[in-house]
């Protein structure tokens, strides 16, 4: 449409300037030639412009469509927050009615404790001194004593024996209570 | 689009004066009458300039588009009138 609206246009002005400007004068039939070619161009152009006006239309459409198009996605989207948004509303005056029915709370508290088992025991693992609690543990099932523990797993014999017990007793504790 | 639609017709405009002078270039006759279609277009433009507060109302359109279309009329008149003369 747009390629055959440029080339009624190009004929146009050809038809139009082309008899008037490169055509001798001295040839008998160049008026009548004029003529006919000055009524083409114009029929040309006249097409040509209502091509033009009908592509020009269609665009317009376009645009509104698009319009229309954004106008029913923004609409859409609002409605569904509105929605959500009334539904949790809903839920809320729900649980503020019935307290002791909150299973929804219950729920997400059981779900936030389970997550927070599973972290627990990715980190027991990811822990360093946990290869050294394994070490103690073993030492302690062949029947090693504290003091042998202490100063051959954890190497803080002499000086450091006191603070060599505390980390002794903190690593039974913290590891213990994890396994359970 | 609109600019080729509007361009279109501007150059249909100058290809319909060209033909008016066309024809007056026939005969004496005919340039007679286009002589008088040509101080009759004169007149009419001379009034609707004087006249474009209530014609635009007549027309529903502004101001300011009556002045454009009675400019672009003069413009059309004198290229194509123009464009047949000099060449």
């Amino acid at each position: 449409m747009h390629l055959k609206m440029f080339v009624l246009s190009a004929s146009a002005v050809a038809l139009w300037l082309a008899p008037l400007t490169a055509l001798d004068k001295k040839v008998s039939w160049h008026k009548a030639v004029q003529g006919v070619s000055l009524c083409a161009g114009i029929a040309c152009a006249v097409k040509a412009g209502s091509i033009a006006y009908k592509l020009s239309e269609d665009a317009e459409i376009e645009v509104i469509k698009e319009r229309a198009i954004t106008a029913d996605v923004i609409d859409e989207i609002s409605v569904s927050t509105y929605v959500s948004q009334q539904q949790r509303q809903q839920e809320a005056e729900l649980m503020l009615a019935s307290p002791g029915l909150d299973v929804e709370a219950g729920r997400k508290s059981l779900e936030a404790m389970y997550d927070n088992d599973l972290q627990d025991s990715a980190s027991t693992s990811d822990n360093p001194d946990y290869l050294v609690y394994l070490e103690v543990r073993k030492s302690m099932e062949e029947s090693k004593s504290a003091t042998w523990i202490i100063e051959n797993i954890l190497k803080m014999g002499g000086r450091k024996f006191a603070d060599g017990k505390a980390k002794l007793e903190t690593l039974l504790q913290q590891f213990e209570r994890e396994q359970k | 689009m609109k600019a080729m639609y509007l361009v279109n017709y501007f150059v249909a405009g100058c290809i319909a004066s060209s033909f008016l002078g066309w024809i007056a270039s026939l005969h004496p006759m005919a340039t007679r009458a286009i002589a008088f279609l040509l101080a009759a277009v004169a007149v009419a433009w001379v009034m609707c300039w004087l006249l474009d507060y209530s014609l635009s109302q007549l027309l529903k359109i502004s101001v300011s588009q009556l002045q454009a279309l009675l400019v672009s009329v003069l413009a059309v008149l004198l290229i194509g009138l123009g464009v047949f003369v000099c060449t």
